[in-house]
């Protein structure tokens, strides 16, 4: 019987060894110039004009005609741009060097094909203002495009720089003059072109030679599908994803990139501060309808030991709804810090009285018991919650915290059936305008959470009026109204400024942060193999 | 024998639209909106007119006693619907799926037979000795071990330890063995326990003593045993092809694989209904066939169970 084990032993080790040695063979064949990326999900379709698609990808291979970066809007596409008519006019003066990956060239008409294909699918793009705004498109000459507004609406550039959906494709690309119903190809201006894609294995990326401004360092780019978190450590560990990259631990978890940041094997990296990460108070909701209560929320809650503790201090603590830095809102609001004392006074004033004995306030023979609902499939907001629901049943607050499958949580959000729910905004570039459009909406938390508000009818008015205000300083003066008046009323209680994430493979370098967090510069960045 | 075979194939039907029935009926009473769902795995703000416009264009107006019925009309014509995320027929995706999950079960399928035969006859052979208690505790553990831990243990130690093999895709023909190994191994435990069980038993026939008593060697008593062991061996494994097939999902969602467990589980959160049901109507028919095929084989094979019935 030893013999027999011996020689399964023997066996294996020999089946094992062979194996090795091919992989290692493989190992060295890999290209050098090829970055390899580990993404959670499958790049699925790239439609510029949609949003089944993964953004990072769509961002690689079309391009808009202005781009959002720190300094302001550059240009891209459009080598200027004239505004007149009080703001309601655009003119576009395009590059005259840039060619579709399929060889069509790109001017005013196929830039007005474009913008009418999106157009033509209004219901699909509500949430973006600037689709509604949008009057009539006009070519003036091959490389002029004139855009009409119906009022002077202000983020016209911003939107028009977003990953999508006022992104370029070929004509030869669409189907029956249109993109709402499908594309037949991906030929975009962009530096990079869709070689080979294996649905829900990976996506080869190669670099568009013909490209019009500076092309990419890197030869090619492999989107890697691997959904499990772990396994894509363990494949970095291995050298056979060289990058990983994203925001709100879609990609990577705080605890996993910290512990990797003090191993030292690995390049790290965190954006600046990029989108708000709060708790929304639904001012229409029987307990938390009453201010006194959501203000004692705000006291009640020690955000600097989330900030530390849970979010490894990877992340600034937020007193405000957007970080100073985002558009129009620096502005000074009383910061509420964690103070139980003054939390305890506020509810007792508000009639909540811990009688006693007794750990859970009353008021009337009711008792405090509040709800909160978070996404469960996030590790995150679960430890989070549970830290919060420590903090209140310190003040006499039962807080019940429910984790629910990301479908019953954003259908929850529509029907307004909760207390207290866990939010983030959508960043920079969305914020403020975009993130604060979409309160109007009733299908968002946001909107349900409002409702009780007095001036809700006016807040809805205030936002639409912000986005159409032509003059700066007005605008400056509305934002500050609106965001002071959903301060005082205590709608969110602000947690933590997120931060984009990234973690890399030292050989790979030039590894930086586009201002929307759903974007990832691959041409900026390149290999060094000399390392 | 035949008429028995064309009753079994008859039952067929009722049971599959019964099947079918259960299937669009408690995924079609799920309170979220179909078409706000769709709207929003696309990333689109559900608006209500947006919602209204979706609406029709899934067919949600109509009664669901009648969708129920178009359903199944489109299933004889092969057409299980668009996937509400892609847009895609689901069968297409389906079938693109399919070959990697097939590849993945066919793999694991042999090594829970070779190994899982072989281990349960050593077993069967060194009944009591040490190398039987050594080889228990190895089923045991093969079977309690979660899949996704052991999955990671593997990856840790073949690709980065040692350094054989790689940590997942399906780009190479060597990233196969770390996932059929996953998938195999708390099957192999049930089988050699089968194995060795069967053959512990029919060491005890009158047969078998008899085949002692005339004096043949150990070997050929062994390839007797076998042949009566492998009845039960063969049946679990006929129903383990199904279970195979439908419990993919860990291992391909670990080692990136992409197979029909991973369509299914993205399917479950993106509530893609049409998807889920075509899912749910392809196992449940594959467990019913699998299910009437070793029923037959067990007839053939043994004529005691052809008179009872």
């Amino acid at each position: 019987m030893k013999s027999l084990f011996l020689k399964t032993t023997i066996i294996l080790f020999i089946i094992f060894f062979l194996v090795g040695c091919q992989e290692k063979r493989k190992n060295e064949n890999i290209n050098n110039n090829q970055l390899v990326y580990a993404s959670t999900k499958d790049i699925r379709n790239i439609n510029p004009h949609l949003y089944a698609g993964e953004m990072s990808a769509q961002n690689m291979v079309f391009e808009s005609l202005v781009i959002n970066t720190k300094d302001g809007i550059k240009p891209n596409l459009a080598e200027r741009w004239e505004i007149s008519n009080k703001g309601k006019k655009y003119t576009f003066y395009l590059r005259k060097d840039v060619f579709f990956s399929d060889g069509t060239i790109f001017d005013a008409n196929i830039a007005k094909k474009n913008i009418d294909a999106v157009l033509s699918n209004r219901a699909r793009h509500a949430w973006l203002e600037l689709v509604n705004e949008i009057d009539a498109t006009k070519v003036i000459a091959p490389y002029i495009l004139e855009i009409t507004l119906k009022n002077p609406y202000y983020p016209t550039l911003i939107e028009f720089a977003m990953t999508r959906p006022f992104r370029f494709i070929s004509s030869k690309c669409f189907i029956n003059n249109e993109t709402k119903n499908g594309i037949s190809c991906y030929s975009g201006t962009g530096p990079w072109i869709l070689k080979e894609h294996k649905k829900n294995a990976y996506a080869l990326f190669v670099r568009n030679s013909n490209y019009w401004a500076n092309k990419p360092k890197l030869e090619k780019v492999k989107f890697r599908v691997i959904p499990d978190h772990q396994a894509i450590l363990l494949a970095l560990e291995k050298n056979e994803v060289d990058l990983i990259f994203g925001a709100d631990g879609d990609m990577i978890d705080l605890n996993a990139f910290s512990m990797l940041e003090k191993e030292n094997k690995y390049a790290t990296l965190l954006s600046d501060p990029v989108a708000s990460r709060a708790i929304l108070l639904n001012t229409k909701q029987p307990i938390t309808k009453d201010l006194k209560v959501r203000e004692a929320l705000q006291y009640a809650i020690n955000k600097q030991a989330i900030v530390k503790g849970i979010l490894n201090g990877s992340e600034s603590i937020a007193h405000s709804l957007f970080a100073p830095t985002t558009a129009y809102s620096n502005i000074q609001l009383d910061a509420k810090k964690y103070n139980p004392l003054k939390a305890k006074e506020i509810l007792d004033e508000a009639g909540w009285k811990l009688n006693n004995n007794e750990l859970i306030r009353t008021k009337n023979n009711k008792k405090l018991v509040l709800r909160l609902y978070f996404n469960a499939n996030n590790a995150q907001e679960k430890t989070i919650s549970e830290y919060i629901q420590s903090n209140l049943k310190d003040i006499g607050i039962d807080l019940k915290i429910i984790g629910e499958e990301k479908q019953s949580f954003l259908d929850r959000q529509k029907s307004g059936d909760f207390d207290l729910q866990y939010s983030l905004s959508w960043g920079v570039p969305y914020d403020p305008q975009s993130y604060i459009s979409s309160w109007r909406m009733a299908a968002h938390g946001d909107y349900q959470a409002q409702l009780g508000l007095s001036k809700k009818a006016w807040l809805d008015k205030q936002i639409k009026a912000v986005l159409i205000e032509p003059n700066k300083t007005t605008r400056e003066k509305m934002y500050t109204q609106l965001l002071e008046y959903i301060h005082k009323q205590s709608v969110y209680i602000p947690l933590s400024y997120s931060r984009t994430k990234a973690v890399f493979n030292t050989r790979v370098k030039g590894v930086t942060f586009n201002l929307s967090q759903y974007e990832i510069p691959f041409e900026k960045m390149h290999i060094d193999n000399k390392r | 024998m035949k008429r028995l075979i064309f009753k079994r194939l008859l039952l067929l039907i009722p049971l599959v639209l019964g099947v079918s029935l259960i299937c669009f009926t408690l995924i079609n009473l799920n309170p979220s909106n179909p078409a706000e769902v769709t709207l929003r795995v696309n990333n689109i703000t559900p608006t209500n007119e947006a919602i209204l416009e979706m609406q029709k264009e899934l067919g949600l107006d109509k009664p669901l006693y009648q969708r129920y019925i178009y359903w199944l009309k489109d299933i004889l014509k092969a057409d299980f619907g668009n996937s509400y995320e892609t847009k895609e027929p689901v069968l297409n995706e389906i079938l693109q799926a399919f070959p990697t999950t097939l590849y993945l079960t066919f793999c694991s399928l042999f090594l829970i037979i070779t190994v899982g035969f072989s281990i349960g006859v050593i077993c069967a052979i060194y009944e009591g000795h040490w190398i039987d208690r050594t080889l228990r505790i190895f089923t045991f553990v093969c079977t309690s071990v979660p899949s996704f831990w052991f999955a990671l243990l593997l990856i840790w130690l073949f690709s980065i330890k040692f350094d054989l093999l790689p940590t997942g895709g399906l780009e190479d023909i060597n990233s196969i063995i770390l996932p059929s190994i996953t998938l195999a191994i708390s099957y192999i435990g049930t089988f050699i326990r089968i194995m060795r069980n069967s053959l512990v038993q029919i060491k005890q026939s009158l047969f078998i003593s008899y085949a002692k008593a005339r004096g043949l060697k150990k070997h050929v008593i062994l390839k007797h045993q076998i042949r009566n062991a492998l009845q039960p061996f063969i049946i679990a494994l006929n129903m383990s092809i199904p279970r195979l097939l439908a419990g993919t999902v860990i291992v391909e969602n670990i080692f990136g694989l992409p197979g029909v467990g991973r369509l299914c589980i993205q399917a479950i959160f993106n509530r893609d209904y049409p998807m889920i049901q075509a899912y749910i109507l392809f196992m449940a028919v594959l467990f019913i066939l699998f299910n009437l095929f070793a029923d037959i084989w067990v007839q053939i094979r043994d004529p005691r169970l052809r008179r009872c019935q």
